[in-house]
Formats: structure tokens, sequence, C-alpha cells
């Protein structure tokens, strides 16, 4: 079923741009290769900066949330309905496609159960995937490679950045790529570089575990990637990335993945959404951070063509806004947020989760959309069922992650 | 972990910083006391130059230590001379504003609420930004008519390029404000990079920046203030000043990118933070509280009590026109309604003071809010400075960490800021995070707690907790040498001291610095940046490192020069030799593992790497090589 689905998408494509046809060639190529075995993949993007959650999946079926939002709400008539109770931001409309195509998922009221409203510690325990315990010192996507089949590739966890991002670190390698393009020391040749040779030996013999250990997993990476040339990957015709960091990390990203150097699970972060002041509704900062958004997510999604069936994307932030406006225009930190699941396999078309209702009383400590999904719940599913990772308790420990429990969300 | 640790006779600096009966030990080996010397000058200062480790043994540690924690007392003229030209340093916001309009102030010419200035030079930049501003609202208006409505301009090409950059610069310069605006404009965008540098090549700094702010005025305000970030770093006497003003710069963490705080960090950076760099911890923070900058980048100026005049003044009033007459701030007139905005009132606790886990909850976050509300600002975007606006703050009195706060307008704010600035949390996480600046990533917290009864003891005295710390052993234990990781920016201005390079364009450096993850001013969030090795070695940053090193080295960065080596006598090879050797010295202060070494050794032997040709076995060795390969060695990056 999927899989038609998504052959029928890119059958479409293929009509625009005939550039997808060697990527559908190459996959059946390496498909070969890989003795059948499917190449999963999961990204993980985080919206740093708390994004507001009921500006985006609009409960436009609540009259309290217009009530509790005179200058900011999205108008019933402006949102891209959903499911006549919930409606998309207009400037998600390159999302809404994949939502028709039932690819895109949404899960509503879910979040990090710990109360703290500090972006710092949010965003910590919500890489870490231990919430209220700061003594874990290694990130979740990194404890998700632990059970895995083993993998040699040095690719098969990235992260789309100059800094390696808490939610990786850990003892399993993983990667951090700012630029493609200037991966690698002395200029750009098809070969290692004589200064690369050097710079290799001097920190392959350091005692100094954690420069020798970066170094190493770093000169492995250019050397794969100086073999898999991922430039020769240019974006399908139809896949119209944005300017900015975010836009540019997925195409980056794409190239990766479509240089099938190994990507088994990647990251990739966006910043502003941390509006106290002047947010705006339909137009203004939210509008404009979500344009961005959503045309990069639909860029890459296009961009992936026939890889996009193997591919999960979940998109998460560190906790919701609050559900009335403050005196400046703009919201506070909030609670519980909404998720996006998007992918090949993805049961989309749906919003999920317990809808916790925005009545005085239903708030959160009197102000915040309540929690009902803990989001180790939906990206515990995608651990289990994209990447056939069982051990969920030692990605999540101390929490009751069961598959009995799972939202569904994947097939 | 570390290579070639050298274990120092550590108790006898102990003994010299205060420790009851300082035996002085003369005998002490000389090449403890040079090792001690090299560890203070990685975690003082922006990193040893060659010759500092002499100059401070010569002086002694301790008298050293002296100095530095006066720095009045320090002569910093060449410094002076080199920040000279950049005349924004010395402008207060509202100059900056008027010399380097943003675009709310172009508006108000456009809308002829302001005229034009009379000197020709600021003149230019304003009409320049005048025929960028009616661009962009042609385009707003529609793209339909863009190319009739817009008058003829002469094409670039007739303007002759080639012709005016062989004029002399003043010859230059007037020509250039001889053109129509809209010429200006289309000149200016048809110079590419080596035609511009051409073209701005001779002409005084007031010259150039004209030039950079007809293209963009907040430009040169920008790069000017990160320009003089990186020259202080590298050329300052005052190392210390300057290390604790980027630490507090960073502990009280203002984000460049947000509105009108383009214009007021110069101004934070130059009054608030460095006159206290090494003074009292609540000096800093009633100075921050109150400071343009911090009052933007967390709201605060837009909060307003609840129940102030403000807000209820607005309701009671059915035309919904303000119940007081007078100038508010800019940009509440317009607002409907007025409440409590949080998030300085958490950071401050949070951030700045308390610590995460210092013992406030989200009741007292509003309670600070409210104590706050009423600290605003007249016209950010102008300049405008701090005001206290009674109207708007919240009345009555508020509880904060049990404590009474009696209705006291303005005052309640200094009374919490006290409050804060003496509390034995504050104390730990000041303690704490100094700590792991100057000592190691995960302090020993024996030396945390002395650190942090000094700041309680000594009301905060910044200089007296460092001294506190230079007088712990575990400041000179093994454990410490070596034990921080280099971030991005102590990386570059160490390997520009170490090379004793010369910059004459910094923000070609400030460009390098973006692209390993650290631009300067740029963490977005309160938090500020790590501090901790882990965030700071990955592929890309480490890669980034290397090529630094590589091109630095090789005087392939524009606007940067390092010294060249004497040449030593003696045949080729030898040659190769010292001067890994007298590298090794001047770069990495002789503290070389032997893989480096032999790694470096065997290549210059490598015709691919040390660029001989294969029939010239005897050529002069590539000193650049070797110095690049050294400083981005993995004992380069460590300090």
């Amino acid at each position: 079923m999927i899989t038609r689905r998504v052959f029928l998408r890119n059958h479409a494509l293929t009509i625009i741009g005939t550039s997808v046809v060697p990527a559908f060639l190459r996959r059946a190529a390496f498909g070969a290769t890989e003795g059948g075995v499917r190449g999963r993949r999961l990204v993980v993007i985080f919206q740093r900066g708390a994004a507001d959650g009921l500006n985006i999946v609009v409960p436009h079926g609540e009259a309290a949330y217009y009530a509790m939002r005179p200058s900011i709400h999205i108008p019933r008539n402006a949102v891209l309905d959903l499911d006549g109770f919930f409606g998309l931001h207009p400037a998600l409309s390159p999302l809404y496609p994949m939502w028709k195509d039932k690819h895109l998922a949404i899960v509503h009221a879910a979040g990090s159960p710990d109360p703290t409203r500090s972006h710092f510690d949010a965003q910590d325990f919500m890489e870490s995937g231990t919430p209220g315990l700061k003594a874990t010192e290694d990130g979740w996507l990194n404890r998700t490679i632990h059970s895995l089949p083993a993998s040699n590739s040095a690719f098969r966890a990235v992260a789309m950045g100059a800094t390696l991002p808490r939610i990786l670190s850990g003892p399993q390698r993983a990667l951090a790529i700012s630029n493609l393009n200037d991966f690698g020391v002395g200029g750009r040749s098809p070969q290692a570089t004589p200064l690369e040779n050097s710079f290799e030996a001097m920190y392959a013999g350091s005692v100094d575990a954690i420069l020798q250990g970066s170094a190493r997993e770093t000169f492995d990476a250019v050397k794969i990637l100086k073999a898999a040339n991922p430039e020769q990957y240019s974006p399908a015709p139809a896949a119209n990335y944005p300017r900015g960091r975010f836009g540019e990390s997925l195409k980056q990203l794409a190239q990766l993945i479509k240089a099938n150097v190994g990507v088994e699970v990647a990251f990739a972060d966006i910043g502003g959404w941390d509006h106290h002041v002047n947010e705006g509704g339909t137009e203004g900062q939210i509008a404009n951070v979500l344009r961005e958004f959503s045309q990069s997510l639909a860029a890459l999604w296009i961009d992936l063509g026939n890889l996009a069936e193997d591919t999960v994307v979940i998109t998460m932030s560190e906790f919701g806004r609050t559900a009335k406006e403050n005196g400046n225009r703009g919201t506070d930190h909030g609670h519980a947020n909404a998720m996006f699941v998007l992918g090949g396999p993805v049961r989309g078309g749906k919003v999920y989760g317990r809808w916790p209702g925005l009545d005085a009383s239903q708030l959160y400590e009197g102000r915040d959309l309540a929690l009902t999904t803990d989001f180790r719940t939906v990206v515990g599913e995608a651990v289990y069922r994209q990447l056939g990772n069982k051990d969920l308790m030692r990605v999540f420990p101390g929490f009751d992650g069961r598959p009995e429990k799972f939202l569904g969300l994947i097939a | 972990m570390v290579q070639l640790r050298r274990p120092f006779a550590f108790l006898s600096l102990a003994l010299l910083f205060g420790l009851p009966a300082a035996i002085a030990h003369k005998r002490a080996a000389s090449e403890n006391d040079a090792a001690r010397a090299i560890h203070l000058l990685n975690r003082m200062t922006f990193g040893p130059r060659p010759g500092d480790k002499e100059r401070v043994l010569s002086m002694g540690l301790e008298q050293w230590v002296a100095k530095q924690l006066h720095p009045e007392s320090i002569d910093d003229r060449t410094l002076e001379v080199r920040l000279a030209p950049l005349r924004t340093l010395r402008m207060s916001p509202r100059e900056l504003v008027e010399n380097f309009p943003p675009q709310a102030v172009i508006r108000q010419v456009a809308e002829a609420k302001q005229g034009l200035p009379r000197d020709p030079e600021k003149r230019a930049i304003y009409q320049a930004q005048l025929v960028r501003y009616r661009e962009k609202q042609d385009k707003k208006v529609g793209a339909l008519d863009q190319n009739d409505m817009t008058p003829p301009v002469a094409d670039p090409g007739a303007l002759d390029q080639s012709r005016l950059l062989a004029l002399a610069p003043d010859a230059r310069v007037a020509q250039l404000l001889k053109m129509t605006p809209e010429e200006q404009v289309k000149f200016l965008a048809s110079l590419r990079g080596p035609e511009r540098d051409q073209f701005v090549e001779g002409m005084t700094p007031e010259q150039r920046e004209t030039v950079t702010a007809m293209n963009s005025p907040q430009q040169v305000v920008n790069d000017e203030l990160m320009a003089a970030k990186i020259l202080r770093a590298t050329y300052s006497e005052r190392q210390l000043e300057e290390v604790m003003t980027d630490f507090w710069l960073n502990h009280f963490n203002v984000f460049i990118g947000k509105g009108a705080d383009r214009y007021e960090i110069s101004s934070y950076e130059r009054d608030v933070i460095r006159p206290h760099a090494l003074g009292k911890f609540e000096d800093l923070l009633d100075r921050t509280a109150a400071s343009p900058a911090m009052l933007f980048y967390l709201d605060n100026w837009l909060s307003v009590g609840p129940n102030s005049d403000f807000a209820t003044g607005i309701r009671r009033n059915p035309r919904g026109r303000r119940h007081y007459p007078g100038e508010l701030p800019a940009g509440l007139e317009s607002r409907r309604r007025s409440g409590l905005n949080e998030n300085y009132g958490r950071e401050l606790m949070e951030l700045h003071t308390l610590g995460v886990n210092g013992g406030y909850t989200q009741k007292d976050v509003t309670e600070v809010a409210k104590v706050f509300s009423g600290w605003t600002l007249k016209q950010p975007r102008e300049g405008g400075g701090f005001s206290f606006e009674e109207r708007m703050h919240e009345p009555g009195e508020k509880i904060v960490l049990g404590h009474r706060i009696k209705d006291g307008g303005q005052k309640e704010g200094y009374q919490v800021l006290h409050l804060l600035a003496h509390h034995p949390s504050t104390a730990r996480f000041i303690a704490g995070k100094l700590a792991m600046r100057f000592v190691s990533d995960t302090p020993p917290p024996a030396l945390v707690e002395r650190m942090a009864n000094t700041f309680l003891k000594k009301d905060g005295d910044i200089g007296e907790v460092l001294k506190t710390m230079l007088a712990s052993p575990e400041f000179w234990s093994p454990e410490a040498y070596h034990a921080k990781v280099k971030t991005p920016l102590e990386f570059v201005v160490s390997a520009l001291r170490a090379t004793q390079a010369e910059v004459s364009d910094a923000v070609v450096i400030v460009r390098n610095l973006q692209t390993m993850g650290m631009p300067l001013y740029g963490a977005q969030p309160p938090t500020g940046y790590s501090m901790k090795a882990a965030v700071w070695v990955s592929s890309s940053a480490l890669l980034g490192r290397m090529n630094f090193a590589i091109r630095l080295a090789a005087g392939r960065i524009r606007g940067v020069e390092t010294a060249p080596l004497p040449p030593s006598p003696g045949d080729q090879g030898r040659k190769a030799m010292e001067a890994l050797r007298s590298l090794e010295n001047n770069l990495l202060s002789g503290d070389v593992s032997a893989q480096t070494h032999e790694t470096i050794s065997a290549r210059l032997d490598d015709p691919a790497i040390s660029h001989r040709r294969l029939d010239d076995p005897v050529g002069p060795p590539d000193i650049a090589l070797i110095e690049g390969l050294l400083l981005g060695s993995p004992e380069f990056q460590r300090r």
C-alpha cells in the first residue's frame, strides 16, 4: 500500500523532471548489494526555543483558544483544516499535500512531562531522553544506535551543524557536519590530501582520548565522503529548499542519504521560535519561521524520492507556550506541544493523542496546554518499528514504553 | 589523558599565594617554574606568546597576577593605537543610530518626519539607505511596474570602475559622493570582493566606514565591535581583564541578532561589563539589570504590571486612549493590553544568579517579574536609554524567595538584586562557573566550595574569588594541567598570539569563528556558549581548526600576517629539525608529544608535504607547513 503511494507520488514527479530516475535505478542496484535489507532511517528535527504548538496545529474547534488569544489567533477561515477540529497554520501549506496523501501524522498535546519552563533544562531533558534526570550523560539518539545491528558506516549517525548536539553525544560514534563542501583539510581532492594524512597520523597516536576518538571518526568520514562524492546528487527539480541554515541542512542531509553512505539516524535543528513579543498570527514572526520550516521539510520529502519510503521524520520542541497570549502580543513558556511524524511508513492523515481541552480547569497549572502523550512514546515507536531497535528500556531508561502503548503511527 | 603531564611541585606555589608560612623554594626545579608559568598563562590569558613565559618568570608569578588583577596599572597603549580607527567603539547607542541609521530611522526620513544630516558623508549614507528603502517599498506595492517606475540610472559600467579605482583615495570618495544615490547603490553593488578591497585601499577609517555604511550602516557597527573583540583578546596586555570580560559577556549573554541590541552591545561591553569584570558581582548584576541591552534582549522593557496604572488606565478609558498624557516608551502606545513578561525574571535567577537548582519556584519567577515591571526603555530602536516608569510598575508588596519586598517602585528591583547577589546558591553557581572556566570541566567540589565561601565573605569580590582559586592546590594539580579544550575563540586567538600574527583586518577572523560554530556575540539563547570540551570537539569543528591552522601559517588568511621565523645556520636537513624544535617551543611551549613530533619530522622528508621538488633535496624546509601542523595538533587544542 505504502509503497504504491510513494511510487505514485514519485511517478508524478518523473513527469516533471527526470532526475529521480537515476535515484530509482540506483536504489535498485544498491538494494541488491545490501541483501535486500531496507536502509531504514530516522530523522529528528528539533525546533529550539519552544514552538507555539497551538498556533501551529490550531484547535479551531475550541472557543477557548480564540478567547485566550485575541490578537494572535489563526482565524478559522485561514487554517488548513485537518479534521474539522484541528487545522494547520496557513504557512504550513507545503506540508498539506503530505497530510492528504496520508504521509503526515500529528500528535497533539505531546512533549516532555517534566514541569520545567527553562529552555536549557527542557532541551536537555528532551535530548537526554530522561526528563527530570540531569545526571544522564548521553543522548537518546546515541543510545538508539547501541542496540542496532553493527554498521561500519561513519555516517550512521549524523548531526547537521558545527557542533554535536546533546541528543547524539555518547559512546556511539556520531558526526557533526556543518558543510559537506568543506569537509576535509587542505582543499578538495578526490584522494586524501597529504595534510589529512599527517593530521590523521598525529591524532591517531594521541593519548588524548576525546580528541583522538573524534579525529578517527572524522577522518573515516572524510574518506568515505570523497569516495561517495555526494555533490553529484543535486536536489530534485521540484525540491525547492528555502535559503537559510535549516534548508541548507536538509539539502545536505538529502545528499548524504542519496549518496548511500549508510545514514541511519540524523538530526537537524531550527531556532527562532521564542516569541515572547509580537508573535503574529497568519502573518508575522511565527508565520515566517513556519514557512522556512515547512518549505524545508517539503523539499526534503520531494528530494528523497523513493528513499522517502524508508524514512521517518519526527519534529519536537522543548515545550509549548502559554495558552493565553501575554501583554506583548506574544506567548510565554508553556508545557505540551504538537509533534509531526512524516514519512513513507507513517500512518498519516490523522491527529493522534488525547486532546485535553483548553478550558481554564483543563489547563496545566492553570495556564498551559496539558500533556497527554509523552514524547518518548512517539519516538519510541519510531525507534522500535522504523529502526527495529526493540530495546527501548535501554534507549529510555525508567520509562514504560511497551509496544502496547504505541499510538500506531508507523506501519 | 594528557600527554607529557608535568607533575608540579604544586604546594610551593600554593604557599606563595597566601597559604601559611611561605617558604621560598629557591631550589625548586626551574622546569617546574616554567610549567607553572605556562599553566598560569594558559588559564589567565588568551594563550602565551613567545617570550611571555620568560616575562612571567622574571617578574614572578605572584607579581604578574597582582598586576593582572589591577588592569589599570598596565600600560595598554599599543592596543589603543590599534583600536583608535574603530570610532564606533567610542560612540553612545544614540550616536551609533544617528551615524549608522537602522531601517527605523530611514523610515522616519522617508516619511519626512526627520531631515537628512548636513555632513556630506553622513548624508550619503542616509541617501543610499533611502534608495534601498524605497526600492523595497516599491516591491511591496507591486512588482508589476518595477521596471518603468525606477528612474533611469547610468549603467554601472558607464561609471567606469577601472577609471575610478585608478584615482587617489580622496578623489575616489569625492567621485562617489558626486554620484546620485541611485548610482552609488548600483556602483557599490557592482564591486566584487577584490575590487571592493581595492576601492577602499588607502582610505581613512572614516572614509572606509562611509563606503561600508552606504551598503549597510549596521554592518559598520557590528564589524567594528567584533574586530575590537579579536584585537583586544590578541593584543591587550590586560589579558585577565579581557578573559573576564569575555566570561561575563557570556554569563550575562545578549544576542547581537535581536533588533535594537545590534546598537546596544558596544556600550554594554564598554560601560556595563568591562569596568566591573574584576570588581563586585552585585555591581555587574545591577548594571546588567538596568542595561538597555539586557532589557531589550529578555523583553523586560515591555513588561507591565497587570494592576499598574498603565494597564488599568487603558481599561478604564472607553475610547482606548491613554489615561495619562505624556510620552510613553515607543512601541507601547499601540498596544491594546499589557501584561507581565517573565523572561527576565526567570533567566535572572536561573542563569545570572541562583542557578537552575538554586531553590526558586515558578511563583518566585512571577513575583520577580512584578518587581521589575516598569524597568523599561525610551525609544530603544533609536538608542534611547533606561527609564523607570512608575505607571507600568505593579503596585503592592511582593514575596521573593520568602522575603517580603515592600511596595517601593524602582527600589524593589535593587532590593531583589541585592538579595540574589548575596545568596549562597549564587555564590556556588558563580564559583562553579569560574572554576569551570579556569580549572576543568568538572571542577573539584572542595575548590568550588572554597571559592564560594570567599564570594560570600568578600561581598562578591571577583578578584578575591580568583585569588582563592589561585591559592588552591586544585588549580595547580596535575589533573588540571591541559585539562581544558579551547573553545573556537580561544583556539583562534591563541594561534594568533603564538604566531605573533599581525592582524590588519580582524573581520576575516570573525568570519572564521562563524564557520567554527562560535559567531561572536552570536549565542542566541540566554545560556551563552558552553565551556565544556564535548561541545567543541566535533568533526566539523576539528576540521575547521586544522584548516584554520594551515591557512594561518601559510599566510592564506587575508588581513593576517604571521611573523617569519629567523633563518638558522647549518645544512637544510638540520635546519628543518631546528625549525621544528624552535616552533615546538614557540607554539606549544615545548610541550609536544612524541607522536606529533615524529609525524611532523617524518613528513618533512615527504616531497608532497614539504613542497620540495624531488630533484632538490636540500631546498629550504616549509616552515609554514610545520607551523600549521603544530597549530592543528592535538596539543594545541588544549590549554
